[in-house]
């Protein structure tokens, strides 16, 4: 168990006479025994972060420390450090028992039959005990995982990282593992580093998770924080489903003018603008209601496409009812499932100036976001 | 692909076929082709099996494929040959087996060291491209520089008295050279081949081994190695035929038949010749006994080898 803790940490690599920056100057500090899920689009740098921490990589800059020692030049060997891989990476002509002890024999003096109770142990704790004589040819993808995973735990490393361990199992077993590793490592209280494209991992598993985008560091923060206080608007755009509306709007006195809506704010967003007036409007597509009264911050709207999910309907709102709906903004609202709408219904659609968030057009940075109070609850549980 | 294949995709072959309980034209010209090319290629080995257990008169009345007949029949010309070639069979064992392994071992490490480690990139492709130059070295280029290096350079004759003081023939100095010889033109083969395997083996696995705590020593030693198997049969069937039938580099450096240290394919160039001719059938049953361990190597490893070759 161990703090992890990433300063200036930047990575470049030489394509002939270009330098590209895979990571850009990231620093963060990972507490003991915490799960931070480091998520963004493919090539924003976060395996290669990963692969850095885990001396698979060079740092070209900055210092990593575990446990205030600077491992920058500590070879990945003596780094006491586990990582499960996305293709498990398991030695295919050892057993599953032979593959969980491999790690213990190179890295410690321990008897035979110590490490074989250890293994034992493990096996169980993961439900693989009868699988431990097989080879891993005759495991099935969800097994496999099991052992790569039994292959890390069982070394009791100060470290974990894992690098999108779950994206080659089926969506059912993706879910249930999502849940058992979160317990697993509540349990083993080993500090975690976690790496993933999918924001819904992101969400659910972390204390805390840090988004990357081109190499920099975009926000490190709780989930609901990131979620309801975004820094900028790819941190915005990246997180949800379906991801959230974005108008381009410029400010005009007290009101937001859109190409095809006006939106009237009061003087506490006003406030946060400062003189920026080139903005994006932003709303969650669950924060938009479809009501009956007209007002300021109600919209009459065309319903172009329902996407009935069951539970909820995704609803694709045109604010023209005459625009092409092809080329046309759409606000894309998630409405209860019961809420029969259908396509071509005209809707008034409420969005509430409480959850609305504004990000400066320019650099993206999020100057308003929406009111935390009933979020807060959640967040504090 | 064939036509017993269920098409599933709704297309119909639109060419018309001519078909008799399943046995289309096209299935019938493909076995004749067949047949025809399995019997163009073992003729010669059918003839030459046949010859091998005939007599003399034999020889000379019937064609060169037909079976020898029950007059015609004798198995002493395999006696003569087992006889003649059993103890040239022995010293090439001798140097074709360590040659053989050694070769395969420091290719599988040669090669394990330009893939696997990281070091930097252009001294990597220097390494490689001398290496793989060396494949590209005729034999006969390097036959004046080979004798003056083991006549003139390195007299292993006279650095092994003692060996000889033992009772052993100082011929045998000539087994050793022929194993360095063929070790060192072996490297770059091997290391190609098995550069190759190791290119295809998962980058993950290896750097989870690292991860585990294993040197780079371990690694080789618990991962790739345990795996290289199907390559290894490819390499040892390959180098052991080579080297078990090269005669140029025994003709340099053992270069007489009467040696005691005189490998089989230095006695079998000069089986069943003399003045009086040919003789037909006694140099057939040498070549066929000489083949046989090459055959028992291909047999031994042919599962093995069939999966490296896929690979």
């Amino acid at each position: 168990m161990a703090t992890l803790e990433l300063d200036s940490i930047t990575k470049t690599f030489q394509d002939g006479d270009e330098e590209i920056v895979a990571v850009d100057d990231v620093s963060m500090s990972i507490d003991d025994g915490e799960f931070l899920v480091v998520v963004g689009p493919s090539g924003c740098g976060k395996s290669t972060t990963l692969r850095m921490i885990a001396g698979l990589e060079t740092i070209t800059a900055g210092t990593l420390s575990i446990d205030d020692r600077v491992v920058n030049d500590v070879k990945s060997q003596n780094r006491n450090i586990a990582m499960v891989f996305q293709s498990y990476a398991l030695y295919p002509h050892m057993s599953v028992r032979q593959n969980m002890s491999f790690g213990l024999e190179e890295s410690t003096d321990l008897p035979d039959d110590e490490i074989n109770q250890m293994v034992s142990e493990t096996g169980e704790m993961l439900g693989i005990s009868e699988l431990l004589d097989r080879k891993p040819t005759d495991l099935s993808g969800g097994q496999q995982q099991r052992v790569a995973l039994g292959r890390a735990i069982v070394r009791d490393p100060e470290v974990f990282l894992m690098d999108e361990p779950l994206s080659n199992l089926d969506a059912k077993l993706r879910a249930e593992m999502r849940t058992e590793l979160q317990r697993l490592q509540n349990n083993l209280g080993v500090t975690t580093v976690y790496v993933t494209h999918d924001q819904t991992e992101a969400m659910t598993m972390g204390d805390r998770i840090a988004i990357l985008d081109a190499g920099e560091l975009q926000q490190v923060a709780t989930p609901l924080e990131c979620y309801h206080e975004p820094a900028n608007q790819f941190v915005a755009s990246f997180l949800g489903e379906p991801s959230m509306n974005f108008f381009d709007v410029t400010l005009e006195g007290d009101r937001l003018v859109a190409d095809v809506f006006e939106y009237p704010i009061d003087e506490d967003v006003r406030s946060d603008l400062g003189d920026v007036t080139d903005l994006v409007l932003g709303i969650r597509p669950e924060a938009v209601e479809l009501v009956d009264e007209a007002g300021d911050h109600e919209f009459e709207t065309t319903v172009d496409v329902v996407e009935p999910m069951g539970d909820e309907n995704t609803v694709y709102l045109h604010f023209d009812p005459d625009a092409d709906p092809e080329h046309a903004e759409a606000l894309v609202a998630t409405i209860d499932g019961f809420n029969r709408v259908s396509e071509g219904n005209t809707v008034t659609a409420r969005i509430p100036e409480d959850a609305v968030h504004l990000f400066d057009r320019a650099t993206g940075e999020a100057l308003h976001n929406r009111s935390m109070e009933d979020a807060a609850e959640q967040i504090d549980l | 692909m064939s036509d017993g294949e269920l098409r599933t995709d709704g297309g119909a072959t639109t060419d018309v076929r001519w078909n008799l309980e399943g046995v289309t034209i096209e299935d019938a010209a493909l076995y004749i082709v067949l047949l025809l090319a399995a019997a163009f290629y073992l003729v010669p080995i059918e003839s030459g099996l046949v010859t091998s257990f005939k007599t003399g008169t034999a020889i000379v009345e019937t064609a060169p494929f037909a079976p020898p007949g029950a007059s015609g029949l004798t198995f002493e010309k395999w006696g003569s040959a087992i006889d003649a070639l059993l103890r040239g069979m022995g010293n090439s064992l001798l140097y074709a087996v360590p040659a053989t392994v050694i070769s395969a071992f420091v290719g599988s490490i040669t090669a394990y060291g330009l893939t696997i480690p990281t070091w930097k990139k252009s001294y990597k492709a220097v390494v490689l491209m001398l290496i793989i130059a060396g494949i590209f070295i005729p034999y006969q280029a390097v036959l004046v520089p080979l004798t003056q290096f083991w006549s003139q350079w390195v007299q292993l004759g006279e650095a092994l008295s003692f060996v000889w003081a033992l009772g052993i023939p100082n011929d045998y100095a000539g087994i050793i050279e022929l194993v360095i010889t063929h070790v060192a033109y072996g490297i770059p083969i091997c290391t190609l081949l098995f550069r190759t395997y190791y290119k295809t083996m998962s980058e993950e696995m290896i750097e989870s081994a690292r991860l585990d705590g294993a040197t780079l020593r371990r690694v080789y030693r618990r991962i790739v190695l345990p795996l290289s198997g199907p390559m290894f049969a490819v390499v040892l069937i390959y180098q052991f035929t080579q080297i078990w039938n090269d005669l140029l580099f025994t003709l340099v450096i053992v270069s007489t038949e009467s040696s005691p240290a005189a490998p089989v394919v230095l006695i079998l160039a000069g089986l069943g010749t003399s003045l009086e001719g040919q003789d037909f059938a006694l140099r057939m049953a040498g070549a066929f006994f000489a083949a046989l361990p090459t055959l028992a190597v291909y047999i031994l490893f042919g599962e093995e080898f069939a999966e490296g070759v896929a690979a």
